[in-house]
This record gives structure tokens, C-alpha cells and sequence, in this order.
């Protein structure tokens, strides 16, 4: 498979789930694991440009496809829209939820630009957060679109 | 004007996937543990095997409590540094880091499996077998304290490990007895679970020449951690307690769980690193739970509806175990404001601690206090309902008016500043308190049930603690590293702390970097970030730190510009000759004077005694209630927050909001649940009612800072006063929702089937079937 543009070839075993693929495999521990029942989303990638929980998929399922990280968000020094409105909007705070978020928001905007509350709202349904009370959350989303559809 | 908030220090690591929890850190040659855990309440373990696991492939080694008691570690006892009533102390029942004996709840940790990978340490925990002989078992806490009831531990005769009061018991009877009005309530603050998004976790590698445990886990702070291991029996200077980033910590993060314990000693007997990361299920039912309290209170006035006298009881179920800080915020707590914002010439309290087959219980978010300013908003509401007095005019006809500060509560505990009113005007303001009724009878025209809810509160926060030290040090070309002892998880201290230390020197604050709890750093003194207390101690500290540095350049830049230090001032981060343009700036001393030695003569280290602070608020909330699926939705939610001088709106606002919501959380759906068998009803997602985005869409907070004399910065605590305003202010509004249609009493949480269930109740009591 392709993960953030480098190509990539491993032997796994056929029980890995993406995301232990992703973080005991490649190092890349900025996809996390929040739960055992698919529930939090802090586990979110892109895989053949969709938002998708790596935990609910096995590696082997990912086989060829082109698998995009929070780590391969920013280009060089320049964050991605979403990843800049998260910060400016203080969307985090521990920052646990926060790279899941972040690719469920870019997901959600890819599908849909200009999302209305209800739609950024059930577009966060399957993310969870526990410390910012999601305000700032959808203000940065909001944000993000913004800077998105301007662009 | 503060500039407009650009992102935080910490961000761009962790918007980026570079922050490190602890699940992230790995170490050469490292062994995986996994846990067998009680699938039972209450047992004798008749024999355990593990043959059949030890010679599973990958498996290194097996360890179970006699194992640890072998090494020495024993039970970690509660703090509490004062007897009870009748100077009774606190009854402790046998505790092993794995279970020896007997299992006490469902969870408990009973043996460890050690191997080369996760999977085949869980692989292995499947083949250990064990036999239990069942024992009654009890789950809830009033039950526990009937005669005749199961004992979760025979050590504890009648379940009560600790009787706690406080006050006036003879003076509240005796106000009772003459009193024209008493109001009566009895309410559940539900056991919660605290569920940090990062799940437990940690990692310890043992350096035998040394006899040094390297220990990452999640942390509220590096001495807190090493108080926490010592009460197991490992010396503090024994361990090195690492982390970078917490995935959220809300107080039960606060301590070493026994998995840690377990681990340390894994890697002691094994020679080599062993990481344990546990699933969500193992953390739902293994994390210590919060609340768990059966509140009832009374409130006498006289026909004036002024506040007479209050008597308050607390059931609190404390779990099998006492936890570290358990009996303390179940005690000293709710005594530190027994009258809240009002005044109440005299109280009596009394709390007993029982002990159940269930999950140990902790501080969390609020810890008491969430639970202290909901039992008495909800007797002043029930108040206002009884007398027929408006439930403004009742609060304001009590309130401890601005200038009664400090403000000394009848059991001695002084409040340092506040002005209740100022805020409750503002915040009936701000929410149109007065142009509601429209509202309602709006909602009503869509078949709704629209109520406000109001709430005026406050809480203990910071002190704990004789002093906070913070220490700065100068590096080669002025830049500085602040060391502090705080455990930060998400409140941002890389970033306010430097702004403290900068905006004093006159310094971008760029130039300094917060370390955090730093094993390797200077040995600091002071407590850790539990308890709403970061920024009044360490902050503080760090501030006193600054002025030091300022101190020792005075004298510094006197030689350098050679006058004396008196005709020096120091303004905008430069030494000024007094009624010159003659001037130094600190960084330039500070490069001068750099690499002449260890010590930098302008490095400083300050002592700071905080004490106690007393944020406060008034909230108002208004919701609207579907009668038909009984859904609770939060229309607008207003609060006015006095959490002293305001260092960072940004940040402070995001501790308002998410405390905010953390306790709609609890008050609309989250409810940790054991069955009468013990078993753990509640142990994923799926089943634990998490808020989720837009609980509360529109949520409107406003600063009323009255700045507080305890710590240099004149600032009060804010992690927690959220969570502590929601709870008696969202029930309260949802209760004046329900109560046109007859519904005068629910408890949390306030789902759909339970408001439902209300209605349906109340419906049938108004219209009983015909014939
Ligand atoms: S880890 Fe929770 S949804 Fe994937
Ligand atoms: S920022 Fe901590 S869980 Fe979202």
C-alpha cells in the first residue's frame, strides 16, 4: 500500500488491524486507539481518499490502496485548513481525539464543503471527545470550511 | 487587549500526529503484559494454575499477588490525614496489587501474563485456570447499609469504613425544631465514568545497578505519581516517572493504579522493559469511578425565606477499596462549603464511606464539589417551589452580599472573595431571564416543554499543599526552561506558564520552555495538577520565579551599567537607569553572563504558598423537552464565571466549556451501571452514554473576574467550576420544564426513558382511570 505518498511492503499477520498496522509497523503513532468498538473515531484515516476507523479494518483489506495519515496532512511547514482551524480555534486540548477529528473533519468537508450545523453534527457523530466540550470543535470546522471554499 | 489567539505551543506537535501518549513509547527488547481480571464480585480463590500459560509460546512469566507480596508491596493507603467521628479512623480492608485470597469486584486484577508480544500475553491470560467459591456480594450502597447485609470485606463490620461530620450537630437540631419552613430533598449523583479518551496505560523498564524504575503512564504530575507508588511501598526517589503528553486526566489520572504496580515489578524480575496498553473495556472497568453519592439534605427559613439552617447526609459508595484521594473529597470537600453562596448560620453534615463489591471510586472532574452545589441548589429551588417565594428573590434574599469578605463558613473555612450577585444580575441578563415566558409558551405552541434553570455556586479550589516551587534557568543566549511539578493533560501550561514568566520580564514569552514534572530536572516541591490548583501554585510560583530573576538582575546590571541597584527600574524587559536613556535588556545580561559556570547567576527558584480560592458562578440554562420521546435538548446555556484575573480568556473559556459539558454528560445520559450481580452493565461505548457533539449547541460564558488575594496572580481555580455549575443548573431547568405537567422530582441522568417514564407517571397520578 501507499501510506502518505511513500510506498510501503510488509509481511503481516492476518489478524493486524490497520491501525496496529500503522502504529506498531510504520511508527506512526499519531493514529490512535480510543476504544475495542469502533465508537471513538481517534483511530481515523483516509484510505482511497475516504475517512474510515482503521480499526475497523484489517490490514490486508488495505492491500494496495492509498492510506493518508495525520501524519501526512501538513505539506512541509504548512498545516492542512483543518488542521490550521483546529488550532486556531483551540479545538483541542489534549489532543488525544484531536488527529481522529481531524480526518473525519476533512473527510466530512471533502464530502460536503459547506456543511450546516446539523450536518457538522452528525459528521462528528462517530468522534468522540472528552475534554472541549466539542464547542470549539464545530467552530473550527466551520472555520476550516470557510478557509476551504475561499481557497 | 489581549492579541487574538493564534494556537497554542503544544498544538502543532498535536495536530500533526507528533504528540506521544503513552501507548507510543516503546523501548528495545521490550515484553508485553496482559491482566486476568475478576469475572466475579465476590469470591475466595480456591487454587490458581498457571502451568498451562507459562508454557504458552511467547510466554516470559506469570505473576500473581502472592508474587507481589513477595516483593514487598503493600496496600496503598487512602490520604487522609484526619480521624473521623468520635476520632474513629479509617477501616482499611486487605488490598494486593493482584488479588490474594479473595476477589472483591468484577475487574480486579488477579494475575499478569508477560510476553513477547500483546497478542500472546492475551492469548496466554486464557489459559490460566482459577477456581473461585462465590460469596455474597453487595452492589449498592444504601443496601449495604442495612443490618443483615453481605459485607464486601469481613474487616469492615456493617460495610462503613468511614464516619465523617462536621458542624453543629446539637444548634442545626435545634433551629429545626423552631423553624418555620423546612424543605426536604433526596438525590442520586450516579457513579460515572471518567474516561479519558487516551485508555490505560504504561510502560516501566528497571535499572537493577541503580535500582531506578524509568515509568511512563499518563500522570497529573511527577510528585503526585511518586506519593502515589510510595504507598505501595516503593520509594519516591526509586522511580522516574516519564510523560509527554496525557490524553486527559479529570482527576483519575491522579494516582498508580495497580496495574502499574504490577508491571514495575514485572520488569524488575524479568531484566527487561515491559509495556502494558489496556483496551477501553479493561479501562471502564478498571479506571476508578467518580460520584457514586446518595445526597439528601435539609433547608430551614424562616417566613421570610431567609436561610435558617442546613443538614446534609452522603452516602457515598466507595467501591471495594478505599482509593487515594476517595474518603477526602467525600469528606473534607463538601465541609469546606457547607452554604455555598449563601449565608446559613448553621450546619451539620454527616458522610459515611460504605464499601461495596463494585469499582474502587476516585476524584473526578468536581470531585464533591459537583455534587455539594447540586444537593443545595436543588433544596433552594425546592425551597422557592414550597414557600411560593420567586427563585431569584429567594437566592438573592441569601446571598453573602460583596462585602463580607473574607467570609468565614460555619465550620471555618474562608472564602477569599466573590460577588454573587454582581453575577447573578449579570447572567439573568445576559440569558433574558424575564423575557422566558414567551419562550415557553412558544415551545408550548409546538408541543414542547421549554424550562429555565438557574444556578448560583461555588467551589473550593487549589490550596492542598504547604508550598509550590518553580525554578528558572538561564540558558547560553537568554533563552530560559521554567521546571515546574504540574501534570498537565490538555490545560495548555506549555503555553500560559511562559506567558506568566514573559509578560513579568518583559520577554516574548517564546523564550521560555516549560518543563513539566522533568525526572531529569531540579528536585521542585509541590503538588500536582489535581484539585483546579495549576495556575494559583505553579503559576504563581512561576511568577515569583520571574520577579527573583528581576531581583538578581537589578544587582547584575547595577555592576554592568555601574550605578547603584536603587537608581535601576526595570520595565518593558529592560534595566533603565532612572531618569536616563541608559539601559540593559535582561536577555543581553543574560547572555553576558552565561557559560561562566553550572549555575547562571540570574537562574531562580521561588516558593510559592497558595491557598485556597473560591471560584464562582451563576449559569443559566433553558432546555426543551420532546413529550413524546422524552428527549432533553439544551437550548442556550449562559454562564458568568468569577475565576479571578483571567491569565488566558482562550484557555479559561476552554476549561468552562468542556467542564461545562462534562457535567451535561452526567446530567442527560452518562450512568456507569453494575447489576445486582455485580456485573458491569456499562463497559464500552456502546452502553456508556458519552456526549457527543452539539449536547449543547449554544453555550455563552462571560468573564466576572474578582481577583483573589490567596496566590501572586490573583487568580481562582477553573478546571472544575463548570462541571460544578451544570449539574444544579441543567436539572433545575429541566425540572421547571416537567413541572407544569407534574413531574416535581427525577434524578440523573435525565434520559428519554426516564423523563418519559415521569410523564407517564405524572400523567396517570392526574387522571386516574375511569370506574
Ligand atoms: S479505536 Fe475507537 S473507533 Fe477505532
Ligand atoms: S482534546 Fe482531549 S479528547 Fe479531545
Amino acid at each position: 500500500m501507499t501510506v502518505n505518498g511513500n510506498k510501503v511492503s510488509h509481511e503481516a499477520e492476518d489478524r493486524t488491524l490497520l491501525v496496529e498496522f500503522l502504529r506498531d509497523t510504520l511508527g506512526l503513532t499519531g493514529t490512535h486507539v480510543g476504544c475495542d468498538t469502533s465508537q471513538c473515531g481517534c483511530c481515523t484515516v483516509h484510505v482511497d481518499g475516504r475517512a474510515v476507523k482503521s480499526c475497523t479494518m484489517l490490514v490486508g483489506q488495505a492491500n494496495g490502496a492509498q492510506v493518508r495519515t495525520i501524519e501526512g496532512m501538513a505539506e512541509g511547514e504548512r498545516l492542512h485548513p483543518v488542521q490550521q482551524a483546529f488550532t486556531e480555534c483551540h479545538a483541542l486540548q489534549c489532543g488525544f481525539c484531536t488527529p481522529g477529528m481531524i480526518m473525519a473533519v476533512a473527510g466530512l468537508l471533502q464530502d460536503n464543503p459547506s456543511p450546516s450545523d446539523e450536518d457538522i453534527i452528525h459528521g462528528l457523530e462517530g468522534n468522540l471527545c472528552r475534554c472541549t466540550g466539542y464547542i470549539n470543535i464545530v467552530k473550527a470546522v466551520k472555520q476550516a470550511s470557510k478557509t476551504i471554499g475561499g481557497a | 487587549m489581549a492579541a487574538a489567539f493564534k494556537g497554542r505551543r503544544e498544538d502543532r506537535r498535536l495536530v500533526s500526529g507528533g504528540g506521544r501518549y503513552t501507548a507510543d513509547w516503546n523501548l528495545p527488547g521490550q515484553l508485553h503484559a496482559a491482566f486476568l481480571r475478576s469475572d466475579r464480585p465476590h469470591a475466595r480463590i480456591v487454587a490458581i494454575d498457571a502451568q498451562a500459560a507459562l508454557a504458552a509460546p511467547g510466554v516470559v512469566a506469570v505473576l500473581t499477588g502472592e508474587d507481589t507480596l513477595a516483593e514487598g508491596i503493600r496496600n496503598a493507603p487512602p490520604m487522609l490525614p484526619y480521624p473521623g467521628r468520635g476520632g474513629q479512623p479509617i477501616k482499611l480492608p486487605p488490598r494486593s496489587v493482584l488479588a490474594t485470597g479473595r476477589v472483591s469486584h468484577i475487574g480486579q486484577e488477579v494475575a499478569m501474563v508477560v510476553a513477547t508480544t500483546a497478542l500472546a500475553a492475551a492469548d496466554a491470560v486464557e489459559r490460566i485456570s482459577i477456581e473461585y467459591s462465590d460469596l455474597p456480594a453487595v452492589i449498592d450502597a444504601e443496601a449495604a447499609l442495612a443490618p443483615g447485609a453481605p459485607l464486601a470485606h469481613p474487616e469492615v463490620p456493617g460495610n462503613v469504613c468511614f464516619d465523617f461530620d462536621y458542624g453543629d450537630e446539637a444548634r442545626v437540631k435545634e433551629i429545626f425544631a423552631g423553624a418555620a419552613r423546612i424543605t426536604r430533598v433526596k438525590l442520586d449523583s450516579q457513579r460515572i465514568c471518567g474516561v479519558p479518551m487516551e485508555p490505560k496505560a504504561c510502560l516501566a523498564s528497571y535499572d537493577a545497578q541503580q535500582g531506578v524504575y524509568d515509568f511512563w503512564s499518563s500522570t497529573q504530575g511527577i510528585t503526585m505519581m511518586r506519593g502515589s507508588v510510595a504507598g505501595y511501598g516503593i520509594a519516591p526517589d526509586k522511580v522516574r516517572p516519564r510523560a509527554q503528553d496525557v490524553g486527559g486526566g479529570f482527576g483519575i489520572r491522579s494516582g498508580a493504579y495497580p496495574e502499574y504496580i504490577a508491571v514495575m515489578i514485572a520488569a524488575k524480575k524479568t531484566g527487561r522493559p515491559v509495556k502494558w496498553v489496556g483496551s477501553r473495556s479493561e479501562t471502564f472497568v478498571s479506571d476508578h469511578h467518580g460520584r457514586a453519592i446518595r445526597l439528601s439534605g435539609e433547608l430551614a427559613m424562616d417566613e421570610d425565606g431567609h436561610f435558617l439552617a442546613a443538614r446534609y447526609e452522603w452516602v457515598c459508595n466507595q467501591g471495594a477499596f478505599p482509593s487515594g484521594p476517595g474518603p477526602l473529597i467525600n469528606t473534607v470537600t463538601p465541609k469546606l462549603t457547607p452554604n455555598g453562596v449563601y449565608r446559613i448560620p448553621a450546619v451539620y453534615g454527616r458522610n459515611r464511606l460504605v464499601l461495596t463489591n463494585t469499582t474502587p471510586i476516585t476524584a473526578y472532574r468536581g470531585a464533591g464539589r459537583p455534587d455539594a452545589a447540586y444537593l443545595l441548589e436543588r433544596l433552594v429551588e425546592e425551597a422557592a417551589r414550597e414557600s411560593g417565594i420567586d427563585r431569584v428573590e429567594l437566592r438573592r434574599r441569601n446571598l453573602i452580599p460583596k462585602d463580607a469578605f473574607p467570609y468565614t463558613t460555619p465550620t471555618q473555612s474562608a472564602y477569599d472573595s466573590g460577588d454573587y450577585e454582581a453575577l447573578l444580575d449579570e447572567v439573568l441578563a445576559r440569558s433574558d431571564w424575564e423575557g422566558f415566558e414567551a419562550r415557553r409558551a412558544e415551545a408550548r405552541a409546538r408541543g414542547r416543554l421549554r424550562g429555565i434553570g438557574c444556578a448560583v455556586f461555588l467551589e473550593p479550589a487549589g490550596g492542598a499543599g504547604p508550598k509550590d516551587q518553580a525554578m528558572l534557568k538561564f540558558g547560553s543566549s537568554g533563552e530560559m526552561t521554567l521546571y515546574s511539578v504540574t501534570g498537565p493533560s490538555g490545560q495548555g501550561h506549555e503555553t500560559v506558564f511562559p506567558e506568566v514568566v514573559g509578560r513579568e520580564l518583559g520577554v516574548p514569552p517564546e523564550l521560555i520552555t516549560l518543563r513539566a514534572s522533568d525526572p531529569d530536572g531540579p528536585p521542585l516541591d509541590g503538588f500536582g495538577t489535581v484539585g483546579s490548583r495549576s495556575m494559583g501554585a505553579h503559576g504563581g510560583a512561576a511568577l515569583l520565579a520571574a520577579r527573583e530573576v528581576v531581583r538578581k538582575g537589578l544587582e547584575l546590571a547595577a555592576k554592568e551599567l555601574e550605578v547603584a541597584a536603587q537608581d535601576l527600574e526595570f520595565a518593558g524587559g529592560r534595566f533603565r537607569v532612572k531618569g536616563t536613556d541608559r539601559s540593559l535588556a535582561l536577555v543581553e545580561l543574560a547572555r553576558r553572563h552565561a557559560g561562566k559556570g553550572a549555575v547562571h547567576p540570574l537562574d531562580a527558584t521561588a516558593d510559592n504558598a497558595a491557598g485556597a480560592t473560591f471560584p464562582s458562578g451563576a449559569h443559566v440554562a433553558e432546555v426543551e423537552i420532546d413529550p413524546r420521546t422524552g428527549a432533553v435538548e439544551v437550548a442556550r446555556y449562559t454562564g458568568v464565571d468569577d475565576c479571578g484575573v483571567v491569565v488566558n480568556h482562550t484557555l479559561v473559556e476552554g476549561q468552562v466549556q468542556g467542564g461545562i459539558v462534562q457535567g451535561a454528560g452526567q446530567v442527560l445520559g452518562e450512568h456507569c451501571v453494575f447489576d445486582e450481580g455485580g456485573q458491569l452493565l456499562t463497559g464500552s461505548f456502546m452502553d456508556y452514554a458519552m456526549p457527543h457533539a452539539g449536547l449543547i449547541g449554544e453555550l455563552r460564558l462571560y468573564d466576572h473576574p474578582v481577583p483573589s488575594p490567596r496566590n501572586p496572580l490573583g487568580v481562582k481555580g477553573v478546571g472544575e467550576s463548570g462541571t460544578t455549575g451544570s449539574l444544579p443548573t441543567l436539572m433545575n431547568a429541566i425540572l421547571d420544564a416537567l413541572r407544569p405537567a407534574g413531574v416535581r422530582q427525577l434524578d440523573m441522568p435525565a434520559t428519554p426513558a426516564r423523563v418519559w417514564a415521569a410523564l407517564r407517571a405524572a400523567a396517570g397520578a392526574r387522571q386516574p382511570p375511569r370506574g
